[in-house]
């Protein structure tokens, strides 16, 4: 394989290419699903293929091959440079890259139980096992568990003398219970909703969900939110959200916000830009002192963890926000070339198809100092949210409206009743302004998101958050209709 | 391009290597050319090419599947060995149906030569003209050209053979000021039926129009709807509900609805895959015959979509629509009816209200009605006395779309096509809504 990336560094420069990248995905992926007693998917993916980017008299150029012949790969580096004259031809300022970047070794997300090597029929027993648990509860009206295990084999090469070897693993996992009566429909996912929990892991990662056990508790909840109390309608009160809907908080509106090619305007027409201008770099209040943001690719298990992004920058930590004050971006190498930085490595594809994008890597609130248990003692009166069920912001990641699956009443320091149809909405500095206490390291996780969408042609990212429950003051919540 | 007979051949041969009981292979291609631009200038330019065959095994009543874009011996081999190997792991399913019988599916002619074939510099051309309107105003244009063919094809060991080779077209622009935003969306399986130059107007003429908006306490209002965010109101109803899965779980907007007359008496949608007025697709993933299903008719909620698991379930028949090869039945080539109002007569009746261009990052806050959420985005204006009087600052809202289908006081008489990037496509017209419930302003 490494004889067709070298083939196509050599074609694309011969051709004219000033900067020639090649990269080479083959990727595995085993899904289970199991719908209320069925077992609904079992599948076996596969995907290979190889991906030439190129700057050609300034400009971009992208083409991709699945056919991995030495003449594939030839005509592929050929419309790269095809499509970069294009691309130059209708001006624009030259592309410009930075510092050359010469990253060579290899690397492979650590695993204490190859996921691959599980058999299949204990993995469906798992999800059976557990669809069973959920079953006994009355009133579901559907369930869903599901497993996904991913390996990515990734070579990256470029003309400047970079050659790099990743094996990427991924295990995810969750189950989802959902009660039809009385006119309402009401959800409970574990261990967060969006389908599951993954992260850059092996089989224990499943294992430690411990699904099964969870399935009866998560079930209950669903048919007792049927006939839960409304959240009160329209008002405003203290919040503390719980850690994965925190870790979607951070994704939304600091994630996406801090994305550089999206301050700079290239997603402008799609995806939106930013409120986090330039301009406001170590010059913004973003939130309350208690706010600690920090985006690195080296925790694991977070989905944003790996040896070297798709422009081959070496993993690291980058602080986003200090005590409150906005100082850091997700860059690439040409984004932060125009602020006269250099890349932090968050450039990733999601296929050998697909251009590389500044992707959210593990963008995480840091813990602070509070048991949570504590916390709701110290809070007078408020409602403690989590496990996501709608998410929207604004195109420039300033308003946004979350709905949660789950709410509890908090009165005189203690939780109280159970509420359903729970959300809240805000403008995101005000609201890390208005974040007063995080839970610490005891209560932290890191959350992964698989379905993170940018950039056109369509990609699904995947990012980690680490959060730990937090509180926040006067906060709008219960806008429903 | 593989073109019908080496799709065929290549399916084929790959069922030949099948030792499962019964067997299907979709083969889903696509060959795609697109040009992003930002700033008034290109900023990405790729094209990628890739074949997919996506395999079910069948062993008594357990289905097995597996997915591979290698097309080796060695590699279609392996995959048909993994869907069996898949297949015999499963407990039996009592109320899978099998795989569908073969049913021809109709010839849809949606394939043109110059959208398949287009170049990068006529998409940079393209956009070129649009970047030269954006800036003669003094506006940051950006968005997306979009050109390319698409194949799909499905042979089975129950006697299944289906083929259908489109095209698709597509430019999305947005023209901004400091103040202001304009949107413009094109998209057609002709080349010619994306008319840059007037989408470039289109989208500049909203952002001049729109700078220096006002702010506007939430609450509500009635609107006018562009085509653009009527195409979310459908999109919202498609996902929510409008597949026979989600009705049969009790999780969709239609339970409780259907025979009942939920909207306005003029509204009438449904869902038809071979329509050329549509981006056809004949036949589903499971190689059914897309039919027409009336969804809503005379404002009286119909019935959902069927695949062919779903409409077992109902002993009916499925009505074509695995749209993907795992997941629910999906209604995604939708139509609405349109009516007799030009949109001048829309915002001519409209004593105080707003004009809506779009939707944007809508989600669902609750099952029951379909209630969304979602912001405004890239030309709102403030109606008094009929008229256009001036921009306002972005909204956010909270708002059943069933309920606002059943405050339609005036449909627009030209519906357009809305082509979106992951296959789905509606027919809109505007529409004048009587409420509209927008309960939070940003910044």
């Amino acid at each position: 394989m490494d004889s067709l990336i070298a083939r196509a560094l050599d074609t694309a420069a011969a051709r004219g290419a000033g900067y020639a990248d090649a990269r080479l995905v083959e990727t595995a992926q085993e899904r289970y699903s199991v719908r209320s007693g069925v077992a609904d998917v079992i599948s076996s993916d596969e995907s290979v293929g190889i991906g030439v980017r190129v700057v050609v008299d300034g400009a971009w150029g992208f083409a991709s091959t699945n056919t991995m012949t030495p003449e594939s790969v030839d005509r592929a580096a050929a419309v790269a440079v095809e499509i970069g004259r294009a691309s130059a031809a209708s001006g624009g300022p030259p592309v410009d890259l930075g510092p050359p970047v010469t990253s060579r070794g290899v690397y492979s997300t650590p695993v204490d139980v190859d996921p691959f090597g599980i058999a299949p029929e204990e993995k469906l027993a798992l999800l059976l096992e557990t669809d069973g648990r959920m079953a006994r509860v009355a009133g579901i009206s559907a369930r869903q568990s599901n497993l996904i295990f991913i390996r990515e084999r990734k070579t990256f090469a470029n003309t400047e003398g970079a050659h790099v070897e990743q094996t990427i693993y991924e295990s995810g996992g969750g189950i989802q219970a959902t009660a039809v009566g009385g006119g309402e429909v009401q959800r409970r996912s574990y261990p967060q909703s969006m389908g599951r929990q993954q992260g850059c892991s092996g089989w224990e990662y499943i294992r430690a969900m411990e699904l099964p056990a969870n399935a009866e508790r998560v079930a209950s909840e669903a048919v007792a939110l049927l006939t839960a109390d409304h959240c009160p309608s329209d008002i405003a009160t203290t919040l503390i959200i719980g850690g994965s809907q925190v870790g979607l908080q951070i994704h939304e509106s600091c994630g996406h916000a801090i994305e550089l090619d999206r301050v700079l305007g290239s997603e402008a027409a799609y995806a939106g830009t930013s409120f986090l201008t330039a301009d406001k770099l170590h010059n913004f209040r973003y939130g309350s002192d208690c706010v600690n943001i920090t985006a690195d690719s080296i925790r694991l298990p977070g989905l944003g963890s790996f040896g070297w992004d798709d422009e081959g920058v070496p993993a690291q930590s980058t602080p986003i926000v200090e005590a409150g004050r906005f100082v850091g971006y997700l860059m690439s190498r040409e984004t932060a070339s125009t602020l006269g930085l250099q890349s932090n490595g968050t450039m990733r594809a999601s296929s050998w198809n697909r251009l590389p994008l500044i992707r959210m890597t593990n963008v995480s609130l840091e813990p602070g100092q509070w048991e949570l248990d504590d916390l709701i003692a110290d809070t007078d009166d408020g409602i403690l949210v989590d496990t996501n069920r709608s998410w929207s912001i604004d195109d420039r990641r300033y308003n946004f409206q979350f709905g949660t699956e789950v709410g509890y009443e908090i009165k005189r320091g203690k939780l109280g009743r159970l509420l359903r149809n729970c959300t809240y909405t805000g403008i995101t500095p005000e609201f890390w302004n208005s974040c007063d206490a995080v839970c610490n390291s005891s209560h932290w996780n890191m959350w992964g998101t698989p379905n993170c969408g940018k950039g056109q042609p369509g990609q699904l990212g995947h990012t980690g958050h680490g959060a730990a429950p937090a509180r926040f003051r006067n906060v709008r919540v219960g806008v429903m209709r | 391009m593989i073109g019908e007979h080496a799709a065929l051949t290549l399916l084929e041969r790959a069922l030949s290597f099948s030792a499962a009981q019964h067997t299907d292979i979709y083969l889903s291609s696509q060959d795609l050319g697109l040009t992003r631009f930002a700033g008034n200038a290109i900023h990405q330019n790729v094209s990628h090419s890739n074949v997919t065959l996506n395999i079910r095994a069948v062993e008594g009543q357990r289905l097995g599947r597996a997915t591979t874009n290698d097309l080796s011996d060695g590699g279609i081999g392996r995959a048909m060995a993994a869907a069996r190997r898949n297949a015999l792991l499963m407990p039996e399913d009592p109320a899978f149906p099998g795989l569908p019988e073969p049913h021809p599916a109709p010839r849809v002619a949606s394939w043109d030569e110059p959208a398949a074939a287009c170049p990068p510099q006529l998409r940079a051309q393209m956009v070129g003209e649009v970047c030269r309107q954006g800036a003669a105003e003094g506006l940051n244009t950006a968005g997306a050209c979009r050109t390319g063919a698409q194949e799909i094809a499905v042979v089975s060991s129950r006697g299944v053979r289906a083929y259908h080779a489109g095209t698709f077209a597509g430019l999305i622009v947005t023209a901004r000021s400091d103040t202001s935003a304009g949107w413009a969306k094109g998209g057609s399986w002709r080349l010619d039926g994306v008319d840059a130059p007037a989408l470039g107007r289109e989208a500049v003429d909203r952002a001049v129009r729109g700078r220096n908006p006002q702010p506007i306490p939430p609450g509500q209002y009635p609107v006018v709807l562009a085509h653009y965010a009527v195409d979310d109101i459908l999109e919202a109803l498609s996902l929510y509900g409008m597949g026979a899965q989600a009705v049969q779980e009790g999780r969709s907007w239609m339970n409780g609805l259907q025979g009942v007359q939920a909207m306005s008496e003029p509204v009438s949608i449904w869902d038809d895959g071979a329509s050329p007025d549509g981006w056809p697709l004949p036949f589903d993933a499971e190689g059914v015959p897309r039919r027409r299903v009336e969804i809503v008719g005379n404002g009286v909620v119909n019935v959902p979509v069927h695949n062919t698991y779903t409409a077992a379930q109902d002993g009916a028949a499925s009505t074509g629509h695995q749209a993907y090869f795992t997941g629910p039945p999906i209604a995604s080539n939708l139509f609405m009816r349109p009516g007799d109002r030009t949109i001048e007569q829309l915002v001519a009746a409209t004593r105080r209200g707003l004009y809506i261009t779009r939707f944007f990052y809508t989600r669902l806050s609750h099952n029951k009605g379909c209630v969304m959420t979602g912001m405004t985005r890239d030309g709102t204006f403030l109606i008094e006395d009929g008229e256009i009087k001036h921009p306002v600052k972005d909204l956010r809202f909270t708002q059943s779309y069933v309920d606002a289908l059943n405050a339609v006081e005036g449909i627009g008489n030209e519906a357009n096509l809305v082509l979106n990037e992951v296959g789905f496509a509606t027919r809109v017209p505007a529409l004048k809504l009587g409420n509209f419930n927008f309960t939070g302003a940003t910044v």
